[in-house]
């Protein structure tokens, strides 16, 4: 309080977050020597779940996901394994515990290690709630009640987002969990109902199934929207034919606890208008995230947020309504959720405050991945956006369907393998978007955004020589065209 | 597609019909616009008249064709198949199975056992959850498996020919003395005004007047037809074959030593218990060392490759070789006889499978479609070793770059890490990336 009175403000920079965004903006800016704080708060899920610093990715997202993805293909390669000459004895049984227990192991190893990192960089950790109390001011209350205020000159607010909960499904709050839970769970969620159709539900839905758990994901609409629709039904027709049910066009409307302990939901067909129930020991919802904004008292700094989706907005350089507060990450309207944007887009605005840098985050072609059990890598437009934007004459899909040679010898359904690249059909036919369905999509895409980042022509793309044998050659291969109706199966080398 | 184009105006009408008439198994599609074009597309792959497949050439006649490729693996088949889809009229000879080295013997064998080895760790299931994954290996299963896969690949490639209306051309070629090039298959002749040598390579194996006993070991040829797991395994080498090797038969449970660089394999000697190898090694700054290895099951020299190119009588026509025997070609994959090539393995560059197709294909194009320009270009050419963990690589070395801008010129970006993979179980792998950077711009 004293220091707030003499005028001059306590920090250089505070950080709002300590996710991806903040913890990547506060050490850049310790870097170029400035004098930082981070606060981070998280506030228990309503299944009472909380986690230590880092942020979504670290503690309930990126990281706990992949992890668990990563046992559920291990799983699909032990049953691959006989046919490989390996005796194991089938089936193997997984043990929710023994994972759950390794996984966050490490996400508290990475906990630890933001910390030190702080601490190393000169960084002030505060683990407290912060809320504006004036523009240049917030305020917290720390551990055993104390009331902490701290000024800066410069604010980045970088609170991310939680998953939404529908309260207006009855029993939607006391019985559901989200993914803010589902990796912290001490024993296994059992026979799981997934609701929703972003990629958070059929992430979780895919590993769930993976490592042998009855699961149903319930989807309204359509899946993956804002995704290429084509290769969004081929991820759910993969899963589809691998063990996951889905039930498509209904939303749930009820749910209940049964005295044996098991979760009885309803819900209503929407063509139909038809009810059903279904019996599940766990109900997921992944219907959506909310911006972490609600108690930041955001208007006693003068920020605007949207009316719609109460979102941070911002301009082309972070900025928000107020000329020394600024936002990235999740919490922003109109930005992609994912960690290296936050990331990139944090550095870069810590440069320009600080650095003497005029260099402006750039948002487009990139890429990303939805780790669903038959990997999807994307980037750049989907073939509607690009029709959209060019008009179908303008626009040129080459397409196949290719199988791994992993997938030969152990037999395994390659039929959603497929990848497809959207150019522009005038010469030299400039790669518009970039599509991979298969294994290790994440790996295969990375590399070619940044081909799309210098923008590669398809006649580029088809002067690179391929890596024999992978599944990414089969994107400088890519020969038949959609317009051409020929059979677009690869055969043969 | 230029086919198309000339096949529209030089024959109007239903010549495409009589041609899709005449390829087996074709049925005259309905008029609907997408099952058309298919049609014509396929129609347009094959010849517009059908090639005879009556008997071989009477002795003394000469079969003279558009295109005469001489070796049917990744480079051979590739070019002969484009050049028939530009219409020209191809025959591939090929003395063993089609596929070449890259199916047989090599690659996607390799490929597939990689995936056995990456899978041996079983205890990194157990980290995952899966408490019960204990595993022993059977050779037998997936060899059975990659000689199944293998000859399904070899029927693929006779059928993809067979659809194209290339002739196979059974048996092994050399030149003749004849004016016009011409090679002669098991006593038949054949000729054409473009042939291309694509004859690939050989593993080289030392001679037993250097070592005696070489013989008694195997190559990475024999390595495939290998029936058991070997107990004990010297691989001789340090590229890639031997590194690839050495790492799946060492995952899979064979003690495996690897002779490289200061150790010299002196001798060979077969014993009852298996083979004894006996070697010099020479580490700088110390004495010399003697050392045998007794109970050998799988000696594998992994030495190098030579080009296939002594049996083709090659000095009939005069065509230019290196000392070593690769077939000396200039961009454009011309030999120093007018209308005699060379593609893939037997040139010495290169030796990859995409590359031989990728300089087929061009060659094709330049050949048949008069596109003059028509080269690959070798530079920047990726390709990946799959030792465990693997090595992927495009562009110049550290020393390359260093050697062509100048130590002062050359930015090196590094980093090191353990794959999040690894962050739950008991092995663990680094993963090691760097990224060589020249001039202000750092490119």
């Amino acid at each position: 309080l004293e220091d707030h009175l003499t005028g001059q403000r306590d920090y250089d920079l505070l950080v709002i977050g300590g996710g991806s965004g903040g913890l990547a903006c506060a050490k850049e800016a310790a870097q170029l020597g400035r004098k930082v704080a981070v606060v981070d708060y998280v506030e228990p899920s309503p299944q009472g779940t909380r986690w230590g610093l880092g942020g979504t990715c670290v503690n309930v997202g990126c990281i706990p996901k992949k992890l668990m993805h990563q046992a559920a293909l291990l799983g699909g390669l032990i049953q691959d394994a006989p046919h490989y000459g390996w005796e194991v004895a089938q089936p193997v049984p997984h043990d929710w515990r023994k994972m759950a227990e390794a996984v966050q192991n490490h996400v508290k190893s990475l906990n630890w290690g933001h910390r030190v990192q702080l601490q190393d960089r000169k960084v002030k950790y505060f683990n407290i709630k912060a809320s504006f109390v004036d523009e240049h001011t917030v305020c917290g209350v720390a551990k055993g009640g104390k009331e902490i205020l701290l000024s800066a000159d410069h604010i980045i607010i970088a609170t991310g987002g939680r998953p939404r909960y529908p309260t207006h499904i009855e029993g939607a709050l006391e019985y559901g969990i989200t993914s803010d839970d589902i990796f912290w769970l001490k024993e296994s969620p059992g026979k799981t109902l997934v609701v929703g159709a972003s990629y958070v539900a059929l992430e979780c839905a895919g590993f769930l199934t993976g490592i042998g758990l009855d699961t149903t994901v319930m989807i309204r609409s359509i899946p993956l929207r804002g995704f290429d629709q084509q290769m969004s039904s081929m991820v759910i027709e993969h899963m589809a034919s691998h063990g996951t049910q889905f039930l498509r066009g209904c939303a749930p409307s009820r749910v209940r606890r049964l005295p044996d302990g098991h979760l009885q939901v309803t819900w209503e067909d929407c063509t139909t208008g038809k009810e059903d129930t279904g019996t599940f020991d766990t109900v997921l919802w992944a219907i959506g995230r909310v911006p972490d904004t609600r108690s930041l008292n955001l208007e006693k700094a003068g920020v605007d947020t949207s009316p719609d989706t109460q979102k941070i907005l911002v301009d082309s350089r972070e900025g928000t309504s107020v000329p020394h507060i600024y936002a990235i990450g999740d919490v922003v309207e109109g930005r992609p959720e994912l960690t290296p944007t936050a990331i990139m887009a944090g550095r870069l605005l810590v440069q320009r405050l600080f650095g003497g840098s005029s260099d402006l985050m750039d948002y487009d072609n990139v890429p990303t991945t939805v780790f669903t059990p038959l990997e999807y890598g994307c980037v750049g437009l989907s073939e509607e956006e690009a029709v959209a934007r060019h008009g179908q004459e303008h626009v040129e899909v080459y397409h196949a369907h290719y199988k791994p040679l992993e997938f030969t010898v152990a037999g395994r359904d390659a039929s959603q393998c497929y990848v497809k690249m959207v150019c522009l059909r005038e010469p030299p036919q400039l790669v518009l978007g970039l599509h991979f369905l298969g294994p290790n999509a994440g790996e295969v895409t990375q590399g070619f955004a940044l081909g799309i980042k210098c923008g590669a022509s398809y006649a580029q793309v088809m002067r690179t020589v391929g890596i024999h044998p992978t599944c990414s050659e089969e994107v400088v291969k890519l020969r038949i065209s959609k317009r051409s109706g020929l059979d677009p199966t690869v055969t043969g080398c | 597609m230029a086919l198309l184009t000339r096949a529209l105006s030089a024959r109007a009408g239903p010549s495409w019909r009589r041609a899709a008439r005449a390829s087996p198994g074709f049925q005259l599609p309905l008029l609907e616009p997408a099952a058309v074009t298919r049609a014509l597309s396929r129609a347009m792959a094959c010849r517009q008249e059908p090639q005879p497949q009556g008997p071989p050439p009477a002795a003394g006649a000469v079969a003279s064709y558009d295109y005469l490729v001489i070796g049917g693996g990744s480079g051979g088949l590739a070019s002969a198949r484009r050049a028939a889809e530009l219409g020209a009229r191809a025959a591939v000879v090929e003395s063993h199975k089609l596929g070449g080295t890259c199916v047989s013997t090599a690659v996607c064998s390799v490929r597939g056992r990689r995936f056995v080895s990456a899978f041996r760790s079983t205890a990194c299931a157990r980290s995952y959850g899966f408490p019960s994954c204990e595993g022993k290996f059977n050779w037998r299963v997936i060899k059975e498996k990659r000689d199944a896969y293998v000859s399904r690949l070899n029927t693929i490639y006779q059928n993809n020919l067979t659809k194209s209306h290339i002739e196979i051309i059974r048996g092994h070629a050399a030149f003749t003395s004849d004016p016009k090039p011409t090679i002669e298959v098991s006593g038949k002749k054949y000729t054409a005004p473009h042939i291309l040598i694509a004859t690939g390579g050989v593993p080289s194996i030392p001679h037993e007047s250097q070592i005696p006993g070489a013989s008694l070991g195997i190559t990475s040829d024999g390595f495939f037809q290998l029936e058991e797991l070997p107990s004990r395994s010297v691989i001789v080498g340090a590229g890639y074959i031997a590194v690839e090797i050495a790492g799946i038969l060492s995952a899979l449970g064979s003690k495996t030593s690897l002779m490289i660089r200061h150790d010299k394999v002196k001798e060979v000697k077969k014993t009852s218990s298996g083979l004894e190898v006996s070697m010099v090694t020479a580490v700088p700054g110390s004495l010399p060392v003697m050392t045998m290895i007794p109970d050998v099951d799988c000696l594998l020299w992994a030495i190098g490759r030579d080009p296939n190119s002594k049996g083709l009588s090659l000095d009939k026509l005069g065509i230019q070789t290196d000392d070593k025997g690769h077939i000396i070609v200039d961009e454009f994959q011309n030999t120093n006889v007018k209308g005699i090539y060379a593609v893939g393995d037997v040139c010495g560059k290169a030796l990859l499978t995409p590359v031989a197709i990728a300089a087929g294909r061009k060659l094709a194009h330049r050949l048949f479609e008069h596109k003059e320009d028509s080269k690959l270009d070798y530079n920047n050419i990726p390709t990946v070793v799959f030792s465990h963990p693997p090595i992927g690589t495009v562009g110049l070395t550290e020393d390359e770059a260093i050697h062509k801008y100048g130590e002062e010129n050359v930015k090196i970006y590094s980093t090191s890490f353990t794959p999040m993979y690894h962050a739950v179980t008991k092995r663990k792998t680094k993963c090691v990336m760097k990224m060589v950077c020249a001039n202000k711009e750092e490119k």
